[in-house]
């Protein structure tokens, strides 16, 4: 599944995290740790999704790998480079769970925008987006509005504008979310068809179980309060096709996952019992 | 199209209707010109004196167009200031609240006093101010409420504030001009009649429906007041014709 060798560059580690912490309101009152002391390395073409309940930290983490954040502490490397030295040279794509088009561009021109704020001229533009249409099966709605696209379809015009400027990495904040169970399975092969023809590296936000085994190569844990790693859980179901869902092997990675979630639940509650004696 | 004609009848029809009540209400009770003038003595007038009130129309309408471009140029200044600096908004917004409440009947006199009486600069100056604050309060909001997730994804294409304005801000804001322009336009228009109440040259609207009323020639008053709701309406519609013509995305549902 992965593509260890496709770059060939001297990084080989797409995002490498250790000891990051991120804590909102130091020394206040009202102090909330996010994220505690994250250890996390996503090997080049990777596919790694974060799961875990409302409030485990699982999008402050993506979003201080994207550097939409700072982390309070820690070591944080994306595609070899700092994380802002990575957004400065849009070294990450991002989507999220709002497809967040500008309803005053056509589709065409949403996906041109992070080539047009680059400097690209027009003709160049035009045809990187109209390919990366074509990726995503929209090309024929090139020149719609958003508003004329179903959820699924505007998702896929997120999706590709995320990959316009060709980055190395994916960071992808619940982009299934808001869609029906039938659009998302068949954004999920859809990401996934696009990820082996591009052989990008996926960081994927998730709290659905299914999904998270479904795409990713390792399903990263987490649990809240304070927000951190409790398990890494590796999926081997190599390639993915209509019967991958209904397979022995799926639903024994997703009930490791369901345990690890749960396991982790239990053992705070735990804690916090023996805490109280 | 025929979707269309079902748009317009029914309000056509109840015109028609109220017209018509209007019009037997006179003639039945026989209600004198002075306080209620038929419709069809208002429209006698309206078209006999069409050129009179053709020029009153426009003159009236040149101010309020004037007051419309000067103050909305104002407002527009005014709203990028107070995106880019929270405390000049701060400041803006009471004080633009303050100025809408100004009533501008208090305000001609003196502004008549203070500029040419007998120029055109005093109504322009009561125009704008009334122009103003619709005008401000809707682009500035335009421009600060994005939503959060477009800053985020700018933010991640390292986009600089400049950039941020140009390619999110200003097209959010653009349904937001509009809508404010929409309440202005009329508004623009009421204020550049009811300013001429207050003396002044005597060819506008306001100054005739005055002049009209004074003289009991109540048909031709009304006559002028109807050619008042012509061009308040004209302004309207020409705001709405701009509107669909630059911005076919607004009235949409927005994308998510």
């Amino acid at each position: 599944m992965t593509n260890p060798t496709d770059t060939g560059s001297a990084r080989n580690e797409a995002v490498r995290a250790r000891g990051v912490w991120k804590i909102f309101n130091e020394g206040q009152p009202n102090e909330v740790t996010a994220l505690q002391d994250v250890d996390l390395t996503v090997s080049d073409g990777e596919f790694v999704s974060l799961i875990g309940p409302s409030g485990c930290g699982k999008s402050t983490l993506l979003r201080v790998i994207a550097d939409l954040t700072d982390a309070t502490r820690g070591d944080l490397s994306v595609a070899g480079v700092t994380p802002h030295e990575a957004r400065r040279q849009q070294l990450y794509g991002i989507a999220f769970q709002q497809a967040a088009l500008f309803e005053w561009r056509t589709v065409q021109r949403n996906v041109e925008l992070p080539l047009e704020l680059q400097g690209w001229d027009k003709k160049k533009r035009a045809a990187r987006a109209l390919e990366l249409l074509e990726m995503v099966q929209l090309a024929d709605f090139a020149s719609h509005r958003p508003w004329e696209l179903s959820g699924g379809m505007q998702q896929r015009v997120a999706i590709a504008r995320s990959l316009a400027v060709d980055p190395p990495l994916l960071l992808m904040d619940e982009p299934f979310g808001a869609l029906d169970e039938m659009t998302r399975e068949r954004m999920q092969n859809e990401l996934l068809r696009i990820r082996n023809e591009t052989g990008k590296s996926i960081i994927f936000v998730t709290h659905s179980i299914p999904e998270a085994v479904y795409l990713s190569d390792r399903v990263v844990v987490m649990s809240p309060r304070p927000g951190r790693i409790t398990h890494i859980v590796d999926v081997n179901l190599g390639e993915r096709n209509e019967d991958t869902r209904e397979s022995e092997s799926f639903f024994e990675s997703v009930t490791a996952v369901r345990e690890a979630l749960r396991g982790r639940s239990s053992g705070s509650a735990v804690r916090a019992r023996i805490g109280e004696v | 199209m025929s979707e269309r004609l079902r748009a317009i009848w029914p309000p056509v029809l109840i015109a028609i209707l109220f017209l018509a009540a209007w019009e037997a209400l006179v003639i039945v009770q026989e209600i004198k010109p002075y306080l209620l003038p038929a419709p069809t003595l208002i429209w006698e007038n309206f078209t006999k004196d069409l050129g009179l009130m053709w020029s009153a129309a426009f003159y009236t309408g040149t101010t309020a167009f004037l007051g419309l471009v000067f103050g909305t140029i104002v407002a527009t200044a005014f709203a990028f200031m107070a995106q880019r600096v929270g405390i000049i908004n701060n400041l803006i917004t009471p004080l633009a609240a303050g100025l809408a409440a100004v009533p501008i009947i208090a305000l001609t006199p003196i502004l008549n006093n203070m500029f040419n009486i007998t120029s055109r600069t005093p109504r322009v100056l009561v125009t704008m101010i009334i122009v103003f604050f619709p005008m401000f309060v809707n682009i500035t909001r335009g421009l600060i409420q994005v939503q959060p997730v477009q800053l985020e994804l700018l933010r991640s294409l390292n986009t600089k504030p400049r950039t941020t304005l140009r390619v999110l801000r200003i097209p959010n804001a653009i349904p937001f001009f509009f809508t404010g322009l929409k309440i202005a336009a009329p508004l623009a228009v009421i204020a550049a009649l009811v300013a001429e109440y207050f003396g002044g040259p005597q060819q506008g609207l306001g100054s005739r429906i005055a002049s009209a009323a004074a003289n009991t020639a109540y048909g031709r008053a009304w006559a002028y007041v109807v050619a008042s709701i012509i061009t308040g309406l004209l302004f309207y519609l020409i705001v709405l014709a701009v509107e669909k013509w630059t911005t076919p995305w607004t009235g949409r549902t927005r994308s998510t």
